[in-house]
Parts: structure tokens; C-alpha cells; sequence
């Protein structure tokens, strides 16, 4: 494309500009992750990256001591999914086919929590109903809160698609009935935006500690609630270890989400 | 005509849904706080004396200055490098884009907490950049983990997926034509940068600048693992409701703040669109 041109210096500085401030900003993103790895394998971090040798040990401790809250924070992530399809699902689906007075507002209204920061959404829910901190429903809550307006703003446009309303239309027509059409129709079509979406729900709840912050009970402590506390009052070396095993689960899904085609961010 | 009521009943039914839950689960609640802080801790009539309380502090103000001063300069960091960086990305040439893309999305899924982390293993007390400078020099320096500079790496870090993301989205609309035109009419980098590709991306740097604006004044966790003495709203509301017990003053805090990032998100891009409608170039 550019190889017909022979004057080409600016467009090439501005690539070149580009590529450098890429790569220097992919470099401060990635560089932590490898640091976590060299402390959390060091016997000794003090005296300087494997210094006394490579070990596994504080993996294993690391591990030990979160599991239990990995797995609270996996069932709660699953748990706050299940709310988004039930709720997600029929908002993008009447946002995208029909045309109905206050469809606008309803747009909007599915930005609002994207503005309200963590911090004050929890507060204002444990202030409203702080008799429901006990059986965990808050956290439910407030991570559905969190997650919602980020799985209806990447489901709603896949399902406004043009291909998407022309095939399920011929469909129509040749006598589909709605769930045929769902099922042999608009599911194939958005199973790549559904499942973005799902990825993008589950690491974002399996993240989430501002709004978890004041909502969680000493029973039910999601897993980065308790990496925070090792981060106050842990070993380096451990902390860094824990945060090896929450980065196993969430480095993957977000490189599986940007091949899916991307994340959405709030964009209001 | 009974069947189109019925459908309108169902569209109707559908479309409250969310309102429902936002309602229960957000306004609501918010709107509770807010009436709870305008009664005063001690009890007594509805007044603003909360609100005069954090508005006259010289304690709070300087936590609402600190939140301001860390979102605008991240904002701005994350800005100078992500727009060149965006623009790459999105070309046509180069076989690192998609490894990029991927390396500059992966923060967005990182909790502000363990941003802080990051930060503190590189330039906390035995971090690796002052133990290098250490191994060099025979000096320990650059242990900034928990001052300014080490809060705003942190910010920066989490606004830079936010901000490669939104103006990744609008670098198809940079014409090569008006970029190669300029090019032969001998306009340099810095001129093209200046004339041509920001005010093409202007929406979206707009968009960009405030929702990493409203993110810096809500960040909670990089604010939490690193503030040692330097303090941010978040962190004022989180320690009036936690250590101090009280939570009035908490909520008068919460909903400034929410006041503050709601404006920042939903009202500049208000302003965006009616600046777009006046000059005649809203049409995307």
C-alpha cells in the first residue's frame, strides 16, 4: 500500500513514533507480570531476584492459603453471570429490535453504574440494607451492578446487526417460529459476542474490590479482598506468590477476550 | 390490534427490567445516602452542615485537590502515550500489532490492588529498579513506590487500556488521503499530529479524557495499597466509614464524588455533542 510512494517520511515517523510508544507502554504493562513471577520463586527476594535459589514453596503456601477464597470468588462470579444473562439478555435484546418511547433513556440507563465508583456503590448499599451483608446477597448485588453494563453494551450491538436481523428475517419467512429462530439462527450468530461477554463478566466479578470492599463478611471473603490483606500484612515473596495464582486465572481470559474481538470499555 | 398490545405490553415488560434492578440496587440506595447526610451525626434537623463540614476542611479539600491533580495528570500521560500507540496499532503494516493489542488490554483486567502491587515490587523498598540502581551506583535510589510519582505510575497504568481502547475505535476515521496530502503539501510530523490526526480524534480523545477522569477520582485499590500520608477521596470515605464510624460523612463524601464523576462522564460528552451539533459535524 505504501510501497508506491516515495516521499513518505512523515507517515513513517508517525508510525515510528507510534510503534515506539507501543511498545514502551506494552513493556511497563508486561514487565510486572514477569516481576511477580521472579519474587514470588526467589528464596530470599531481599538479597535480589533467586537469590538463594528457586523455589515452589511459597507457591504451594500461596495457593494454601487462597484457594478457599478462589473458590468463593469462582462461585460468585458464576453466580453474578447467571444475573446477567437473566437480566442482560432481554435489555440488549429490546434495546436492539424494537423502537419504543424512553428506548434512549434505557440506553443511558445502562451506562449509569459505569459513573458511580466503587467505593460510594458499595457504601450506599451496605448504609440502605446492611441486614442483607450476612448471607452475601450485597456482593451479589454490587457486583452485578459492576458487571451489567459492560455484558449489554457488547451483546447489544451483535444482536442490532444487520446480517444478524436479515438472516433471522428469511428465516422468519420460510415459517421459523421464535425459539427455531433463536436457536438455529441468532445463537450461532452472537455466540462469539455472548461468550466475550461471559469472559468479560467473570474476570471483572473475579477482580472486583472496590465495590467488595464493604460488602463482604469475614465468611465469605472474595479472593481480592484477601489479597489485599496480604499485601498489608504478608511476606513479599507470599503476597507475590497469591498474586501469581490470581493472575493465572485472569491473564489467559483477558488474552482469549481480545482475540475474541475485543473488550468494551465504558464508553458512555 | 389485540396482538399488537399485547406486544407492546411485552416490549414494555422487557424494557423494565433494568430500570427495576437500577433502581433497587442503585438509586435507591444512593438516594438514601444522600438523605441520610444531611442529618447531622449527633442527630438534629436537615442541613447542609455535612457537606459545609467537608467543603471547609482544609483536611478534605486537599484529598479532593490530591484525586484531582492524580486523575489529570494520568489522564494526560495515558493520553500523550496512547494515541500514537493507538494509531499504530490500528494501521495497516507491522507484524507486532496484534501482540500489542493483546499486552495493552490486559490491565483492564487487573484490579487497582494488584496494580499497586506492581508498582510496589518495581520501586518499592526492595524493588527491582532501586535495587539495580543499587547494584550500579552503590546507592538505593528511586524507591517511590509509595509517594506521588508511585500513586501515578499506578494511575497511568490502569487508564492506559482505557484510553488505547476508546481511541483504537476511532483511528479508521483518520483519512490516508488527507494524511498523504498533507505529507505532500510538506507538512511534518508534528504538523500532521497537530492538524490533522487530533482533530479527527477529538471525540474520542473527549471520551477518552473523561471516562479516565471519573476513573482516577473513583480508583479505590492502587489508592489503598499505595497512599502512605498522600490521601484521595476514595480513601477519606473508606476510613470515615470504617475507622472513624462515621458514615454520614461518608456518604456526604460518596455523593460529592458520585456528583463529580457523573459530570465528568455524562456531561462532557453532553458538551461534546452539542459542540458537534453547533459546528454542523455531528454525523456518525
Amino acid at each position: 500500500m505504501s510501497k508506491k510512494s516515495t516521499v513518505k517520511q512523515p507517515k513513517d515517523q508517525i508510525r515510528g513514533i507510534g510503534r515506539l510508544f507501543a511498545w514502551v507502554s506494552a513493556t511497563m504493562c508486561l514487565l510486572p507480570l514477569v516481576l511477580v513471577f521472579a519474587v514470588s520463586t526467589s528464596e530470599v527476594w531481599q538479597r535480589g531476584p533467586w537469590a538463594g535459589g528457586f523455589t515452589l514453596k511459597y507457591l504451594a503456601q500461596g495457593w494454601q492459603t487462597i484457594s478457599p477464597y478462589a473458590w468463593f470468588s469462582i462461585k460468585l462470579a458464576l453466580l453474578v453471570l447467571l444475573l446477567n444473562f437473566i437480566i442482560g439478555i432481554p435489555t440488549s435484546w429490546v434495546l436492539a429490535r424494537h423502537r419504543f418511547p424512553g428506548r434512549d433513556l434505557l440506553f443511558s440507563l445502562t451506562n449509569v453504574p459505569i459513573a458511580v465508583p466503587g467505593i460510594a456503590m458499595g457504601l450506599a448499599l451496605i448504609i440502605t440494607y446492611p441486614l442483607l451483608r450476612r448471607n452475601g446477597s450485597l456482593l451479589v448485588a454490587g457486583h452485578l451492578l459492576y458487571t451489567l453494563p459492560y455484558f449489554i453494551g457488547s451483546l447489544t450491538p451483535q444482536l442490532n446487526q444487520r446480517s444478524v436481523r436479515d438472516v433471522e428475517w428469511v428465516a422468519a419467512t420460510l415459517g421459523a417460529n421464535f425459539p427455531k429462530r433463536v436457536m438455529y439462527v441468532i445463537f450461532p450468530k452472537i455466540r462469539t459476542s455472548l461468550l466475550a461477554a461471559t469472559i468479560m463478566v467473570v474476570t471483572l466479578s473475579m477482580g472486583e474490590f472496590n465495590v467488595s470492599f464493604f460488602l463482604f463478611n469475614p465468611q465469605n471473603k472474595p479472593l481480592p479482598v484477601e489479597l489485599y490483606s496480604a499485601y498489608i500484612t504478608g511476606r513479599i515473596e507470599v503476597a507475590a506468590a497469591i498474586t501469581l495464582c490470581f493472575l493465572c486465572f485472569v491473564v489467559p481470559a483477558a488474552i482469549l477476550l481480545e482475540r475474541l474481538g475485543g473488550a468494551k470499555v465504558g464508553n458512555v | 390490534m389485540k396482538q399488537e398490545t399485547m406486544k407492546q405490553i411485552r416490549v414494555g415488560l422487557l424494557a423494565l427490567i433494568f430500570p427495576v434492578m437500577l433502581t433497587g440496587f442503585l438509586f435507591w440506595p444512593l438516594l438514601s445516602l444522600g438523605l441520610q447526610s444531611l442529618l447531622p451525626e449527633q442527630g438534629g434537623s436537615i442541613s447542609l452542615s455535612l457537606y459545609k463540614e467537608v467543603l471547609m476542611s482544609k483536611h478534605y479539600l486537599s484529598s479532593f485537590w490530591n484525586t484531582f491533580l492524580l486523575s489529570l495528570l494520568s489522564t494526560l500521560i495515558a493520553l500523550l502515550i496512547c494515541i500514537p500507540a493507538g494509531i499504530y496499532i490500528e494501521g495497516d503494516e507491522g507484524k507486532d500489532r496484534k501482540l500489542l493489542a493483546v499486552a495493552l488490554t490486559i490491565p483492564l483486567s487487573l484490579p487497582g490492588i494488584v496494580i499497586g502491587f506492581f508498582v510496589i515490587i518495581t520501586f518499592g523498598l526492595t524493588g527491582v529498579v532501586p535495587k539495580l540502581f543499587e547494584i550500579f551506583t552503590g546507592t538505593r535510589h528511586l524507591a517511590f513506590a509509595y509517594t506521588f510519582y508511585g500513586m501515578l505510575l499506578g494511575y497511568v497504568y490502569f487508564q492506559i487500556p482505557r484510553v488505547v481502547l476508546t481511541i483504537r475505535g476511532a483511528v479508521s476515521n483518520i483519512s490516508q488521503d488527507v494524511l498523504d496530502s498533507a505529507r505532500t503539501l510538506g507538512a511534518s510530523t508534528m504538523q500532521s499530529y497537530w492538524h490533522v490526526i487530533l482533530p479527527t480524534l477529538k471525540p474520542s480523545i473527549i471520551s477518552a479524557a473523561s471516562l479516565s477522569m471519573a476513573t482516577g477520582f473513583g480508583a479505590f485499590g492502587t489508592a489503598a495499597t499505595l497512599s502512605r500520608g498522600y490521601r484521595v477521596v476514595p480513601l477519606e470515605i473508606a476510613t470515615a466509614f470504617t475507622e472513624n464510624f462515621q458514615p454520614k460523612l461518608a456518604g456526604a463524601m460518596s455523593i460529592i464524588l458520585v456528583l463529580i464523576t457523573t459530570l465528568m462522564l455524562f456531561g462532557v460528552n453532553k458538551l461534546a455533542d452539542l459542540d458537534k451539533k453547533t459546528r454542523g459535524e455531528g454525523s456518525q
